[in-house]
């Protein structure tokens, strides 16, 4: 909503810069998003005589003009050609700074002395163009502000109102919040129109089919009119606030719109069929042409304004090109009604018809401002387009919506702002913006009567919330709540949630955060045709396709991310990403969100350094990771199985991760196809683990173990085994036959190669032993050791080298 | 002997003094009193000594013996120490050659932010609740007093799944789960992403927020205040302005945007508040009889307040940042800087 500081001067009377009133309309809820004054600094604007207009001595275009402005006279130099000896100018004087940060200096143009400059109406900031300089009417003091003497100097206020203030949708709404902020009353008088001419009903008939829907339609009728372009007053009032002239009759419907914030619609009488007007549901599927030429089909919960054939007009949205007001138009039949918010927000919703009427009627206009915006336009109207009033306003208004009442508690109020005001001063309040009170018998409560202009108050605690915004925010003291102590400690999955981004971040990775909505696609990660995560939750009315379903997984997310940042040349990535993913769920309403981490290495095993290793990050990189993640958790007993993981690994370099009751997710390289798709040039390895299942699956810790006084002693053996066999084969005899005084064991080295027979690979480990109670012999470990690897050489034929 | 052993002193003090390294101070020390030294060959004549002359020569040797130890044992001393301060003058690294790195891992600013709000509320005995991001209506909507066909839905452009479910446009549907799960008091601070229809350089369609709220009897709008008041100079500093002005939720009554003074100009006006000196950073207000009724809390037994703040906002005024799309990129240029 755009307001005029000199307009909304007409109505109260109050003391404040734009500026002031701007931050006090913003601290009464009606913030002020932005100020645009108009010339304002521009008293050295002022209006001047030209006394002699002569050719400049060396250029052709040029005059010298000598501008007098009563006490004294300067020479300008101007371009113009639209200026002679006598006229009235508007002289910016020597130390002007004009709207564009254009400053005016004392100059020599061509050996010419110019004084000042004789403005234009753009360089005022009165007009986007405009032609040669500004001529003033005759008859204006010389040496006045050019602004004061034009009554132009304004300031336009755009106020972001909420939606539950249908009220300040006009001038008058607006200055009655002023009025209570500055303790003046509004001033709001119009006389009734004239009626000359014969009576209204004599040419139209109305009738309300839809009460519900239409509680009261009003009209007059005004007949002779001439429709042409508005007075310079009309136009220039609704260029302060940001409107286009358009027509005398429109105008006025305009201005009265904003300045009482009724929506108007003024109809061609004599394209009217029937010379009646019916208020009713639409025909099912009925088409109708809308004034800004599109044709619209009507369901039957819209409501119509029908003649005695079909639709002039949809109810409160927008009126129709058959009885559009146009340069022929000699008969008005003006309209103001009060249409059901609902209906008129369903129809503009449906249609995508968002006009300044339906903004007005689906919060809610005021039942008893019909017939003042009536009167108030047609005197207007007759003013400014001439033509004969009808006798008689025809007002159907057959169930008079009585004011609300609502009873207010004064310790109510003081309870819920954490106050102490009196009865008196909450009633004051109350009575400012012209609420009326009435004290109970006890004088402990009020009892309040609220116009129709606020519907937004309904209730005691509408009626709390006027209270403090009018006593001011500000002015309600700082306290802190006395509450009983209540324990709030994190759930689990909260602190295992935060554990694993630490220990990631702590690992290298950095943590990414993608759209939850992406493209329909299974294809790019190879997922089969069943696999459940094709089936997603669909948006009904995305942004765009790439953005239109709830993603299932959080991998091919993190594919594009990594295919984003090799475009953008980044080379070593350690990303992840802990996000809920989105599976439909048969029979139930919402989806099951499930908690996920992924997480992607790709390129450098280590940063470029002097003394780095130049190794490419691998499988056994991510999966360090996942180890210390997960015994993080106190999650031990892990189980690496490579005979299934998923559909985007390379299906010999990767595995499902578990124990021995939970699968808790997937690790490996990612399948060359799928690198591919993605467009990523180099190899990607990809952790994929369902949060839930390894939540759930967390242990508690290991209780204390007593640490050994005696010494350790290492052994270390080089097994030669067949390629074939895993380590986790070799690792699970030795922990197997372990005995007593094993304190651990390490795979400390693979070798595959020179020396080596083909098919096989040599594994050398180291056992230490240690016992609790006394230092190891030599033949005590010896004869240990001897059983460890007789064990492997018959387990997994493990030959000693 | 007794000039023998008096001369052996001298001799041995002498050659343990003029040796100049350890091995040459080690080889004195043989030569002196080694099993073939000096001493030893000198002590085989005892045998010739009297009974009388014996303890008395036997003494002195051992006083000389000691002696020549102490002087033997002070020179090791001096010679390590020589040679110590010798190496440790030769002995040299390049400090600034870099160090061994690793990559560093790095928080997403947005999880940052959350986790320094959540943190700060905890400390005032909020807990963290968490709900559904597809979430239904009647949460997202119709129990915050916002029934289908309510202007105030214009308010946050929705994404639809069906008529009844939505991509939740606010954190605020956790309030309603957690008091229909917890009766008063209660104290919850919940963050979590949420969804509007609209794209653009300030609006991503995807971001983050955090609602708090806290029910109890006589909560009063001083008590929101105060509150906020605390986050606020925890987060941004003791000295940051605030205000409250009046707004309007449909789930708050009275309500409030609190501002802070502008971060970047400190209140003079600049482009990013702007010119008006303060920035909007948060939403609140006396929770609505309304949700009260919805979640079936007794509205004249218990007030209380909830308030509702953007995450990439506050990030975005905290850090600097000045396009909302970075965010969601996830180059690592940029998440790296957090």
């Amino acid at each position: 909503m755009i307001v005029s500081y000199n307009w909304l001067k007409e109505f109260v009377d109050f003391d404040l810069t734009p500026e002031e009133l701007a931050h006090r309309l913003t601290m009464a809820g009606l913030e002020v998003d932005a100020i645009e004054l108009l010339g304002y600094g521009l008293d050295s604007v002022v209006v001047g005589r030209l006394d002699s207009v002569e050719p400049h001595p060396d250029a052709e275009r040029l005059t010298v003009c000598q501008v007098t402005t009563g006490g004294e006279t300067v020479p300008v130099v101007c371009g113009a050609t639209n200026h002679k000896v006598g006229d009235l100018v508007a002289l910016a004087k020597v130390g002007t700074r004009l709207p564009g940060d254009c400053s005016i200096k004392r100059s020599k143009i061509r050996g010419q002395v110019s004084m000042g400059m004789l403005c234009s109406k753009t360089e005022l900031g009165l007009a986007e163009t405009s032609e040669g300089i500004l001529i003033l009417p005759p008859g204006y003091p010389l040496g006045e502000p050019v602004f004061d003497v034009l009554g132009l100097k304004d300031a336009r206020l755009e106020i972001g109102l909420t939606p539950n203030r249908p009220d300040c949708l006009s001038l008058v709404g607006v200055a009655r919040e002023i009025a209570a902020m500055v303790n003046r009353s509004l001033s709001l008088q119009y006389a009734t129109p004239k009626e000359t001419g014969l009576p209204c009903g004599d040419s139209v008939s109305i009738a309300i089919e839809d009460q519900d829907l239409c509680p009261r339609y009003a009209a007059r009728l005004i007949r002779g009119v001439t429709i042409g372009s508005s007075p310079e007053w009309l136009v220039n009032k609704l260029e302060a606030i940001g409107l286009r002239s358009i027509n005398n009759v429109v105008d006025v419907t305009n201005l009265v719109l904003m300045e009482l914030g009724h929506p108007l619609h003024a109809f061609d009488y004599d394209q009217l069929r029937g010379g009646r007007v019916v208020i009713k549901r639409a025909g099912e599927g009925e088409s109708f042409t809308t004034l800004d030429g599109q044709v619209r089909t009507l369901r039957s919960e819209d409501l119509v304004i029908c003649d005695g054939e079909g639709p002039v007009a949809l109810a409160g949205i927008m009126g129709g090109e058959n009885s559009e007001v146009g340069p022929d138009t000699r008969q008005v039949l003006l309209e103001s009604a009060y249409f059901n918010p609902v209906t008129v927000r369903r129809t503009s919703k449906r249609l995508g018809m968002h006009t300044e009427a339906s903004h007005r009627f689906e919060r809610g206009a005021d039942v008893n401002m019909v017939p003042i915006a009536l009167d108030r336009a047609a005197t207007l109207i007759m003013e400014v387009a001439g033509g004969s009033l009808a006798q008689g306003m025809i007002d159907c208004y057959p169930q008079p919506v009585a004011e609300r009442r609502i009873s207010l508690k004064f310790s109510r109020v003081n309870e819920v702002l954490g106050l102490n005001l009196t009865g008196v001063e909450i009633c004051s309040l109350l009575q400012s913006i012209d609420l009326l009170v009435q004290l109970a018998e006890n004088n402990h409560s009020v009892s309040v009567r609220v116009p129709t202009f606020r519907p937004d108050l309904e209730r005691e605690i509408d009626l709390i919330e006027e209270v403090a915004r009018l006593h001011g925010y500000d002015k309600i003291p700082v306290t802190m709540p006395t509450s009983e102590m209540i324990c709030h400690r994190p759930e689990p999955a909260q602190r295992y949630a935060r554990q694993i981004r630490n220990t990631m971040i702590a690992g290298g990775f950095s943590e990414i955060i993608n759209y939850s909505f992406i493209a329909s696609d299974g294809d790019s990660l190879l997922l089969d045709a069943d696999d459940r995560r094709r089936c997603s939750v669909r948006i009904l009315n995305p942004l765009t396709e790439e953005q239109s379903v709830m993603r299932t997984n959080l991998v091919s997310s993190m594919l594009e991310t990594v295919a984003r940042n090799r475009a953008y040349r980044s080379t070593d990535l350690r990303l992840f990403e802990l996000r809920p993913v989105f599976q439909p769920q048969d029979g139930e309403l919402l989806p099951r969100e499930s908690l996920r981490l992924c997480a992607a290495i790709s390129g450098r095993r280590e940063p470029l350094g002097w003394a780095q290793a130049e190794a490419s990050a691998d499988f056994y990189d991510l999966k360090g990771q996942l180890e210390s993640l997960l015994a993080g958790l106190q999650l031990r007993s892990i189980t690496w199985d490579a005979s299934s993981s998923d559909s985007f690994y390379h299906p010999g370099k990767s595995c499902t991760v578990g124990s021995a009751s939970d699968r808790f997710g997937t690790l490996g390289e990612v399948h060359p196809k799928v690198l591919k798709n993605f467009s990523i040039d180099q190899p990607v390895y990809i952790m994929d683990l369902d949060l839930e299942a390894v939540f759930s699956a967390t242990g508690s810790g290991r209780p204390f173990q007593a640490i050994s006084r005696f010494p350790d002693i290492c052994r270390d053996s080089a097994l030669l085994v067949d390629d074939q066999v895993d380590a986790a084969r070799v690792l699970s005899v030795i922990e197997e036959v372990r005995g007593a005084t094993v304190e651990d064991y390490t795979l400390f080295d693979l070798y595959r190669g020179a020396g080596i027979p083909q098919g096989k690979k040599s594994l050398a480990i180291r056992v230490r032993y240690r016992s609790a109670e006394k230092t190891l012999t030599d033949e005590e470990i010896s004869t240990a050791h001897e059983r460890i690897v007789a064990a492997l050489r018959k387990r997994v034929g493990a030959e000693i080298r | 002997m007794r000039e023998q052993l008096t001369e052996l002193l001298e001799q041995g003090r002498s050659a343990l003094m003029n040796a100049d390294s350890a091995e040459a101070l080690q080889q004195a020390r043989v030569a002196l009193l080694g099993k073939k030294g000096s001493m030893t060959g000198i002590m085989k004549g005892m045998g010739r000594m009297t009974a009388e002359e014996r303890p008395v020569i036997g003494a002195l040797a051992n006083r000389i013996k000691e002696e020549l130890e102490t002087l033997f044992e002070e020179r090791a001393a001096f010679i390590e120490e020589q040679e110590l301060q010798r190496r440790l003058a030769t002995e040299r690294i390049d400090v600034t050659l870099p160090g061994r790195t690793r990559f560093s891992g790095s928080r997403h600013p947005v999880t940052l932010v959350t986790e320094e709000i959540c943190d700060i509320f905890a400390s005032l005995g909020f807990g963290v609740e968490e709900g559904p991001e597809v979430e239904q209506d009647f949460y997202n909507f119709e129990a915050l007093n916002m029934p289908k066909d309510h202007p105030a839905r214009d308010m946050q452009d929705t994404f639809y799944i069906n008529d009844d479910v939505v991509l939740r446009t606010h954190t605020s549907p956790v309030q309603i789960r957690a008091m229909l799960k917890h009766a008063p008091p209660v104290r919850v601070i919940a963050p979590g992403t949420v969804y509007r229809r609209d794209s653009d350089i300030t609006h991503s369609p995807m971001f983050h927020q955090i609602e708090g709220f806290l029910v109890d009897r006589h909560i009063s709008f001083g008590d929101l205040k105060g509150i906020l008041t605390t986050f606020i100079t925890q987060y941004f500093g003791k000295n940051v302005g605030v205000r409250f002005r009046p707004s309007f939720f449909p789930f708050t009554e009275p309500s409030a945007e609190v501002d802070i003074q502008c971060v970047i100009c400190g209140g003079g006006g600049c482009r990013v508040c702007k010119k008006s000196g303060w920035l909007e950073i948060l939403g609140s207000g006396m929770i609505d009889p309304e949700v009260f009724r919805s979640v079936n809390y007794d509205s004249e037994k218990y007030s209380g307040f909830a308030f509702g703040m953007g995450i990439e906002r506050i990030a975005m005024l905290k850090y600097g940042v000045n396009d909302l799309r970075l965010f969601f990129e996830n180059d690592v240029r940029f998440l790296q800087q957090f």
